[in-house]
């Protein structure tokens, strides 16, 4: 732990990271005290202040039907950061349980479930994604379900790397032979040593999750007006290019910042993990 | 004048929990064409002197050389970082501890030493660096140059990456050869025939080594004169005979009580007629 | 090299398989849809009788499995439907749309490795100091944002604001009635020797293949660096260090190609990710390529247009990570040069 945290202090990014992540949470999480109009999370209509530049009062200027652009990113926040926990409570359990049948039990379960996780990781994860957002109604559940079909094949196969690997490993074998059950050797014995790299994966995907969800709803596949979306914001900005830049450039770099600040973490942590084996 | 004379080198390095001291000060000298070995255990540091001879450490940041280490009368502190560069490969070679790991796994030992060779002639066309690759192999005893050269390193064996690596480190006739190690990770009948090898070739050229070692067995075979070192420290040194037949200090003696006997033709002679030898050490079923 | 063939042919093998997979779950994808598939492509104001003409044309009466091998059948004719949106074989769709996209792509590719695998290396040779910070920070910012965002960016950037770059679009106006040969426009000026078209099609390229590639050239950067510093702690870089190899030397041969070989797979399937992120960056800059196509006939539910141009792409993909799994076969001696495969 203390070695940990000497590697965390040696790492300002990692640190910048962290505070940033945490400062986006608390953000979302606080935002019907921050944001300084609630309402216009919603269907609100100004048309005194619409499209306006940033000033004092609209810190980040308003949008087209005059909503505080700084309201809705917060709300977007929101939103992005619960889809991206569900997103990864879903595909993440799935995934890694396959990943170790895969690669613990081997033979007709390993020609089966990695056939088809090759399937799904054949076809560009957007483009996958996309199709599935096209057949379906695009609401906020559809969208998860979308990402999140997308989203447990590269689980599937971290696992099944890593326990094929710790399969022929002393301590597996030990296992074996005092006539431990499959389930126990597979969730007790290998799972505990694919946790510090799925934990990194896990980490670097919450950036990544928004970073797909704000893709899909960006080319109007995603979660719909009027809830707010911070992929939706830059689009409606784009056409208004170059003079009511703020529309798209603040909504755009709240994702950058957003997955910055998940990578920053994600990568720290792989330092701190790896370091501690 | 001596080769390589080393004058009260002290190393050590800065870490987070503060400095820690390496090299405490040690001196020594090989003339021209003397074999002259370091012996140690691991960790006594052998390896960084070796490694500070060819200006590897100088430049890492964190690693602190005190005291003078001069290479045919020039002081290598003194030196830029590109001038140390260009004297290794050229006059100070050296063949390293595993020979499979140390040649580069991607490329063939034909490329590489062409390489080495323009070190010494920048420019070499490909067939005159073929031409002397190949001479260059058959006098470490290589039947086949041309299948060697156009091979990649994992496609031959350990004792025949040992040739290379010593082909390539006298490729350049350096006057300064360090051996770290070498052919550790060799079986011993290899390694013994690789070391005989390297003597001879050493011998004929002339080159001075400094032959880094914890086998004393080796060390007996191979050196004129022995210098022991202790946790940074020289304890002892004389020609190998002496030290070998009258050590003078503890550390010496324990290192030899501690080496079995390697050269001597396999093992030690055990009186099997002895009782004791059938007597069992540990019994079973004898609890208290 | 005879281990490289039987590698490829065995792969090609396994990716044709995962291929009749893809256009599996495609199919099945584009008929689960919630009601009747042909009434949702034709909208509300369809009349009943063009409803069952297009449930007829399309087979929708008959079980999933015959729809699927009639379908199958016609795709190995080359006949992928027609497109609802554009009334065209969406075959001729695809081949329209698809070189705009492809030499997207291409350009980005190539940035994402001539810069990407640079800045790695001298993130590597430089680690710890500022030039290794500045890489990771430029590569994670790379990373970190969707290519929609950087379009944006770059666009009121460099075309807007300092207008250097032309908006949207693929080639001037005046050049509109250039013959395509290969589609590729690039090239097309170049053959027909209209070297004013030639640099327009380039000045319209050049930014969003940027956008496109900023993702790649950050990934290809932090791997690079990450399989470099690894390598550099191998006993052959010393060995290269105790011969007095030039450091750059070492760093771009001796370090670099045993780096590049573990790197090169994860670069293939950055590089083949562009397929999907094209979307987004055509979409801002309008480029009228394969992505923009598939967006339209997405959010026009337009059932043919979808399948066949999720199979053309997947089948892409594929095809990009053969060719990267050759491409690491080659480099990679251990495997080409493998005892009994030596030529």
């Amino acid at each position: 732990m203390r070695r940990a945290l000497s590697i965390l202090a040696s790492n300002p990014l990692t640190i910048a990271g962290t505070l940033l992540v945490a400062l986006i949470v608390l953000a979302a999480a606080l935002a019907d005290v921050i944001a300084p109009f609630p309402e216009h999370q919603g269907a609100v209509v100004d048309f005194v202040n619409f499209n306006k530049p940033p000033d004092a009062t609209y810190i980040m200027g308003t949008d087209l039907v005059g909503r505080d652009l700084f309201t809705r990113i917060l709300y977007a926040y929101r939103i992005s950061l619960i889809l991206g926990v569900a997103v990864l409570a879903i595909s993440v359990p799935v995934g890694v349980t396959l990943g170790l049948i895969a690669g613990y039990l081997g033979r007709r379960w390993e020609y089966i479930i990695m056939r088809v996780t090759d399937v799904f990781l054949s076809i560009p994860p957007l483009v996958l994604a996309l199709s599935i957002m096209g057949v379906l109604e695009p609401t906020l559940m559809n969208g998860m379900l979308a990402v999140t079909a997308m989203w447990w094949p590269w689980y599937t196969r971290l696992v099944y790397n890593i326990a094929r690997g710790e399969k022929v490993e002393g301590y597996v074998l030990a296992a074996e032979v005092i006539g431990a059950s499959r389930a126990h050797v597979m969730f007790r014995e290998i799972l505990p040593n694919c946790v510090p790299a799925i934990l990194t994966k896990m980490t670097l995907d919450m950036g990544f999750v928004i970073l797909i969800v704000s893709s899909l709803s960006f080319l109007g596949l995603g979660v719909q007006p009027p809830t707010p979306d911070l992929g939706s914001m830059v689009a409606e900005g784009a056409d208004y290019l170059p003079d009511s830049w703020w529309l798209s450039v603040f909504p755009g770099l709240a994702i950058l910042l957003a997955v910055f600040g998940f990578n920053l973490v994600g990568d720290g942590l792989r330092d701190i993990l790896g370091a501690d084996r | 004048m001596s080769v390589l004379a080393i004058r009260d080198l002290t190393l050590s390095f800065r870490l987070w929990s503060g400095p820690v001291e390496v090299l405490h000060g040690i001196s020594l000298s090989i003339a021209r064409g003397e074999r002259v070995a370091l012996v140690g255990e691991s960790g006594s540091g052998k390896s960084v002197t070796a490694r500070i001879v060819l200006g590897l450490l100088q430049d890492q940041s964190g690693a602190r050389i005190g005291g003078r280490v001069e290479f045919q009368g020039r002081n290598l502190s003194g030196m830029s970082a590109r001038e140390r560069r260009a004297l290794r490969g050229r006059d100070i070679s050296m063949i390293f501890q595993d020979p499979t790991s140390s040649l580069n796994p991607v490329f063939r030992i034909g490329g590489q030493f062409r390489e080495v060779l323009a070190r010494a002639t920048p420019g070499i066309s490909d067939t005159k660096a073929r031409a002397t690759a190949t001479g260059l192999l058959e006098e470490v005893a290589i039947h086949d140059p041309a299948r060697v050269l156009d091979s990649y390193p994992f496609q031959l064996s350990g004792g025949m990456n040992q040739r290379v690596m010593i082909a390539m480190a006298l490729a350049n006739r350096p006057s300064l050869l360090l051996a770290d190690e070498p052919g550790t990770a060799l079986d011993v009948t290899v390694q013994a025939q690789t070391l005989d090898l390297m003597r001879t070739l050493v011998d004929d050229h002339g080159t001075s080594v400094l032959f880094i070692s914890h086998n004393l067995g080796v060390v007996r075979e191979f050196a004129d004169r022995v210098y022991v070192i202790y946790r940074g420290r020289i304890v002892e040194e004389g020609p190998t005979r002496a030290v070998f037949e009258h050590p003078g200090h503890p550390y010496t003696r324990a290192l030899m009580a501690a080496q079995p006997n390697l050269t001597g033709g396999g093992l030690p002679r055990i009186p099997e007629r002895d009782p004791s030898f059938l007597a069992p050490l540990v019994v079973h079923g004898d609890r208290t | 090299m005879r281990n490289v063939l039987s590698q490829t042919l065995r792969r090609t093998g396994t990716s044709l398989l995962v291929l009749v997979g893809v256009s599996i779950l495609i199919f099945a994808i584009a008929r689960v849809i919630p009601g009747d598939p042909a009434r949702v492509a034709l909208g509300p104001n369809a009349t009943a009788e063009q409803v069952a003409s297009l449930r007829e044309e399309l087979r929708l009466d008959e079980p999933i499995v015959v729809q699927y091998l009639a379908y199958m059948r016609d795709l190995l004719r080359g006949d992928l439907g027609v497109s609802l949106y554009t009334n065209r074989p969406v075959a001729v769709d695809v081949a329209e749309f698809l070189p705009a996209t492809l030499e997207l792509i291409l350009v980005a590719g190539v940035m994402m490795v001539g810069l990407g695998l640079p800045l790695g290396i001298l993130a590597a040779r430089h680690r710890g100091r500022w030039p290794d910070h500045l890489v990771r920070v430029v590569s994670l910012l790379g990373v970190s944002a969707p290519g929609f965002v950087w379009a944006v960016v770059l666009m009121l950037a460099f075309s807007y604001y300092l207008g250097w770059f032309p908006v949207a679009g693929r080639i001037d106006e005046q050049y509109d009635d250039l013959r395509h040969i290969t589609g590729f426009l690039t090239a097309d000026t170049a053959f027909q020797g209209n070297w004013a078209a030639f640099g327009s099609a380039w000045h319209h390229l050049v930014l969003p293949a940027f956008a496109l590639a900023l993702s790649g050239i950050g990934q290809a950067a932090r791997l690079t660096r990450a399989n470099m510093i690894e390598t550099y702690e191998r006993p052959y870089i010393e060995m290269a260090e105790a011969y007095g190899f030039p450091a750059g030397r070492i760093a771009r041969r001796y370090a670099f190609k045993p780096s590049l070989i573990p790197s090169l797979t994860i670069i293939g399937l950055d590089f083949a990710a562009m397929l999907g992120n094209a979307f987004l960056v055509e979409a801002v800059f309008g480029w009228p390529g394969l992505s923009r196509y598939g967006v339209q006939v997405i959010l026009r539910k337009d059932l043919n247009a979808i399948v066949g141009t999720v199979l053309i792409i997947a089948a892409l993909f594929i095809l990009v990570n053969i060719v990267v799994d050759l491409l690491t076969t080659l480099l990679n001696p251990r495997i080409s040069h493998a005892p009994g495969g030596r030529a």
